[in-house]
């Protein structure tokens, strides 16, 4: 039904895709799986028409086409739920439901419209008010508004890109069962997961994509759980990942109690010591990003107590953090990790204060400072001029780490994602870094939704599900199966709560 | 880029030199002084657009109620009062924008055109629309003057320049301001001191619009409030052509400088062409929607 | 109640309500503001201005901005008077002719080279302006043909005119497009999220392109029929409609975030204006009274929609009443 051929992408000096080839039976459901950055979303927009690919032919029905725009793919018959959701919060439900359908003419207040969307919620068991604006709904209402507008489309393929991210057991069966009903019926459907169990639950074939490139398609039947684990990671743990070498012991710490972001996150509470990597574990939506960020102060709303050696660091303020040595990396650099400034200006921005003479600023000592700590990170100093956005994801990443050196003593690194659109050689390295900072007897703390980075780097575990912390796992008992079902799975009686 | 500002500027002055009578006394004189009035807002006016706050359209307004403001405190209390009451009024009414922008993100056109209406509306209340005149012009005539054939009102612009060029270059407010304007949620998530550094950069902008009122009023012996009126448009075209992006996050007060004057040699040349006045609004329409087009291929 | 007051599809009627019944107030028992004569001039000035802030507050929906509309305006009256003096339909059509392309081709600009419309459209601005300059030679032009002012001007039932019943036939037809089509919800959309709106399908491009012609199609219109009506032009005199365009389109509920207002809100918004200069005037207010009035009004709307007002609140709130409680 659709064939792709060498399909490659790049985004400036990272190649996401390389020469990706897959195809898709009809009434076929495929998994994708792979890492984070493994180009699984790339790979989906490249066929959706949002982004065009730099080399590679996609057929449907044995005819090249070219699906330059969303329009274009939905007319050859494909829909997709995007990863980030395309809800147009000031519209209604139904609005929403046929927005950017072509089945609709211009004067679209048709019964039969508001019927469908009725009876698409209906599938998925949700009573939705038809006219109640979306920003209204919660994130997990508004994932089954996507599906709905999705079952409307009439569509022949059908992308579903980590469509259960943010929604409970109960709402993720009621997805796979409308979807095998849409299989019976000879669609195909490309099935984008981290949670292997959906795989195994509901695709006959699974496709594994690492760094780009295309690893092994295998139907379900002849794959074990383990055999996929290790076709996605495809490489050995020890290589990445430094030892914890000791340091010395100290009872200072970052402390966090009772820590509460109205509808995100309840009765949250945190120990990272000194000199140890702690890590939220958590899936989109759990709250661990938002825990990052509240705790570097950037969540208005967010009450609750920090303790940073024995002193309150107060909610709401990131310049005080910044006197005290609190750093942030976040999760998105294009947001809020880069200026867009040269990478001087960049890794020196939050201390200009300390090279002022008489009110005047010393360039001579804010080169010297900024090449000292670019060594420091392994960031190339010839390239101190250059604008920060030039550089490839591992170096920004550098980057805003290098921010966290200076000021008086070991401070506070909270990282959200430490490696996300990092390369594998720069992962190594961050990760090595992250030790350095260990070292020197920094707190780290972090997130991430990389489930093998959270096992390899971490010396605590805290799991976090919807909201809540739900258990907490030392050096000696970390484990993969037990984060993985606390993430997903909550069971049982939380060692934590009691 | 860089390059190619270069020599489309030696391309302008080698066309402006070969004009016949363009290096004559009189049109440069004139060239250098109507550059100064636009020069000093455009000064100003490049804090506000490297802060990434786009433009503000209350400028002129405030410069015009600064001059009528000067010339008042002129004839009451003498020159030293009017200059630092004018340069204060102008910090004040500009910098209560700031407040409002840099503390609580409200839209800077938005509150700018408010200013605009509300300075406009509160002087015709308080001064009746009236022009007010100066009674002696003892020392702010004396800046009407020349020195060695330049226009003291250019040299005022050249002191502003170089100002503004190093308080953005040598102080931590002029580098937060180029930080803040290049990335306003990294400037948050970094700690910079957002809701300060915009209010201050309004306070400047202001100031510096007050200076370009008080060359008003000396060189027209008045205040009122016609006296401005559409200079901030000249102003942001003078900003934008000296090649700082609309964006904000980058710049330079020099860029304004060579800015104002690449519009004013085009501007004195076409007069000399033959061209009348109006081919001025034109070209420099074309030449801001070049100029930013030109930025497009560019963006870092 | 606060509510209420922040919601964009309220608070334009509401803004209207107080502005009449302050102004009835304050004029109680001698009967000048609730008049037909303030009624017809809020019109007239509604007809003025009311088409550039329809075609500016389209633009705002979808989360961009046209500063052009001014330029446009001046540009469209000098075109009409110039090749139309005595056929006013030969004006009228090279006037909006030029500022729907003069629009389109500032859309084109934007959509092509993916350009914010801040500054395409301030150099659409200078350029409409230079051009209106130039070929009236910097003059004022009027026209012989007073006939046809007074036709555009005479009171129809007291209350309209020519002028004004044009453009509010042109508000109908606008709001009945935008509630009962496709259109209406996909440039809602666009100005929502137009990453979302791109990926649900939503033909993005076509509708910038769509909303920037027919900005500067309504700001020519607006400023032809007003050339007409005046039976002259000048190049610059007409550029401060602007302000006054944007402030009814932001007291009408749209929002320079985009994704909300309607035609309807603009409707109210442009009359909370008129009205106001209007009302003052019937009055005996002096002139600056109106200044006053709609520059803090729009004062008071920015702030009220700052994104960081409510930010600030509460931090202030958990930094006052939560700490304070525990």
């Amino acid at each position: 039904m659709l064939v792709a051929r060498q399909l490659t992408k790049s985004f400036g000096q990272v190649e996401a895709l390389r020469e990706v080839s897959l195809s898709l039976a009809p009434g076929e459901i495929r998994g994708i799986c792979g890492e984070n950055g493994a180009g699984k979303s790339t790979l989906m927009k490249l066929l959706m028409g949002i982004i065009r690919p730099d080399g590679g032919t996609i057929e449907i029905d044995g005819q090249a086409q070219t699906i330059d725009s969303p329009q274009r793919a939905q007319q050859l018959g494909l829909a997709m739920v995007a990863q980030e959701l395309s809800l147009a919060p000031h519209l209604s439900v139904l609005d929403n439901i046929w927005l950017g359908n072509r089945a609709v003419p211009l004067f679209h207040r048709r019964d039969k419209f508001r019927q469908r969307a009725s009876e698409a919620l209906r599938l998925l068991n949700v009573d939705y008010d038809l006219d109640r604006p979306v920003r209204t709904l919660t994130m997990g209402e508004r994932q089954l508004v996507e599906i709905a507008r999705l079952l409307v489309r009439d569509a022949r393929i059908l992308i579903l890109d980590e469509p259960t991210a943010t929604l409970s057991d109960v709402e993720i069966e009621r997805i796979l069962s409308a979807l095998r009903a849409l299989k019976a019926k000879g669609s195909s459907i490309f099935y984008v997961t981290h949670r292997l169990g959906e795989v195994f639950s509901v695709c006959d074939s699974v496709t594994v994509l690492r760094n780009g490139a295309h690893v092994a398609t295998r139907p379900v039947s002849d794959i074990g759980r383990h055999d996929l684990i290790e076709l996605m990671l495809g490489r050995s743990f020890e290589q990445m990942y430094p030892p914890p070498e000791p340091h010395k012991s100290t009872p200072q710490s970052l402390t966090v109690s009772n820590l509460h972001i109205p509808g995100a996150v309840f009765n949250f509470s945190v120990v990272a010591p000194r000199g140890e990597i702690t890590c939220i574990a958590g899936q989109v939506g759990a709250g661990a990003v938002s825990v990052i960020r509240s705790l570097a102060g950037l969540v208005p709303e967010a009450t609750g107590t920090i303790v940073l050696d024995g002193t309150m660091l107060p909610m709401g303020s990131v310049a005080k953090r910044v006197r005290r040595n609190v750093a942030f990396v976040s999760e998105d650099r294009g947001r809020d990790g880069l200026f867009r400034r040269n990478v001087l200006e960049n890794v020196t921005a939050a201390r200009l204060p300390e090279f002022t003479r008489a009110g005047l600023l010393s360039w001579a000592k804010l080169r010297h400072f900024g090449t000292e700590i670019c060594r420091r990170v392994m960031l190339d100093t010839a390239r101190l001029e250059t604008s920060a956005f030039n550089l490839s994801g591992g170096n920004q990443q550098k980057l805003l780490f290098a921010r966290a050196f200076g000021g008086k003593g070991p401070g506070v690194i909270l990282i959200n994602e430490p490696t996300r659109g990092v390369d594998v050689g720069a992962r190594a390295e961050i990760y090595r870094l992250l030790r350095e900072f260990c070292q020197m007897g920094y707190v780290l703390l972090m997130t991430s939704s990389d489930l093998e980075e959270v096992i390899g780097i971490s010396d605590t575990v805290v799991t976090m599900y919807r909201g809540k912390a739900v258990n907490r796992y030392e050096r000696s008992r970390i484990d993969m199966a037990a984060i993985l079902a606390d993430i997903t799975h909550p069971t049982g009686v939380s060692r934590m709560a009691s | 880029m860089t390059t190619m500002r270069g020599i489309v500027l030696a391309a302008l002055l080698v066309w402006a030199v070969l004009t016949p009578s363009f290096l004559s006394m009189p049109s440069l004189t004139a060239l250098l002084t109507t550059a100064s009035v636009i020069g000093c807002m455009a000064a100003g006016m490049t804090f506000i657009t490297i802060g990434g706050n786009v433009m503000s359209f209350a400028l002129g307004a405030t410069a015009a109620a600064s001059a009528f403001l000067f010339t008042a405190l002129l004839n009451a209390s003498g020159f030293a009062a009017a200059f630092a009451g004018s340069l204060v009024f102008g910090g004040l009414v500009t910098g209560i924008q700031g407040l409002v922008i840099g503390s609580l993100r409200a839209n800077p056109i938005i509150i700018s055109i408010a200013a605009n209406i509300l300075i406009y509306g509160a002087a015709s209340w308080l001064t009746g629309n009236e022009t007010i005149y100066a009674a002696s012009t003892g020392t702010s005539q004396l800046l009407g003057g020349t020195i060695g054939g330049v226009p003291i009102e250019f040299l005022i612009f050249l002191a502003i320049i170089t100002l503004g060029q190093t308080i953005l270059s040598f102080t931590v407010f002029g580098r937060n301001l180029l930080l803040i304007g290049s990335g306003w949620t990294t400037a948050e998530a970094t700690g910079l001191p957002i809701a300060r550094t915009v209010f201050l950069s309004y306070v400047w902008a202001g100031v510096f619009a007050a200076i370009s009122g008080v060359l008003l009023a000396i060189r027209y012996n008045q205040g009122n409030m016609a006296l401005a009126v559409q200079y901030d448009y000249d102003a942001i075209a003078a900003v934008l052509v000296g090649g700082t992006p609309i964006q904000g996050g980058d710049g330079s007060m020099i860029r304004t400088l060579v800015g104002v004057l690449a519009i004013s040699v085009i501007q004195v040349v076409l007069l000399l062409h033959g061209f009348e006045e109006e081919w001025r609004h034109l070209v420099t329409g074309l030449l801001v929607l070049l100029v930013v087009i030109l930025y497009s291929g560019q963006r870092i | 109640m606060l509510s209420i007051v922040s919601s964009p599809s309220i608070r334009p009627y509401l803004l209207l309500a107080i502005v009449i019944l302050l102004l009835a107030a304050v004029d109680f028992g001698h009967g000048r503001f609730l008049s037909l004569g303030t009624a017809y001039s809020a019109l007239q000035s509604f007809s003025t201005f009311g088409l550039v802030a329809l075609g500016l507050g389209l633009v705002m929906l979808i989360g961009e901005f046209d500063l052009s509309v001014a330029g446009v305006f001046g540009l469209a009256g000098c075109i009409a008077l110039l090749t139309g003096p005595d056929h006013f339909w030969v004006g009228m059509l090279c006037a909006v002719g030029t500022g729907a392309a003069f629009g389109f081709g500032q859309g084109l600009l934007i959509v092509l080279l993916d350009l914010g419309s801040v500054p395409i459209t301030l150099g659409g601005l200078l350029t409409a302006t230079g051009i209106a300059y130039v070929i009236t030679h910097n003059r004022a032009i009027s026209s012989d043909n007073l006939d046809l002012a007074m036709t555009l001007n005479d009171p129809v039932v007291g209350l309209f005119s020519l002028r004004s019943l044009v453009a509010l036939g042109i508000f109908v037809v606008a709001a009945a497009i935008f509630a009962t089509t496709r259109l209406g919800r996909d440039l809602i959309a666009t100005g929502s999220d137009r990453k979302a709106a791109i990926i649900a399908g939503v033909s993005v491009k076509k509708l910038l392109l769509g909303a920037f012609a027919f900005s500067g199609f309504m700001a020519a219109m607006g400023g032809a029929m007003l050339s007409y009506g005046l039976a002259s032009a000048t190049p610059s005199g007409l550029a401060d409609v602007l302000v006054p365009a944007a402030a009814a389109a932001i007291l009408g509920g749209v929002s320079l975030a985009g994704g909300s207002g309607t035609p309807l809100g603009i409707v109210a918004g442009i009359l909370t204006l008129t009205v106001l200069r209007s009302g003052l005037n019937a009055v005996a207010a002096p002139p600056f009274a109106h200044d006053l009035a709609t520059g803090l009004i729009l004062f008071a709307v920015a702030v009220f929609d700052a994104p960081y007002l409510w930010r600030r609140w509460a931090a202030l709130h958990i930094h006052f009443v939560y700490y304070q409680d525990k």
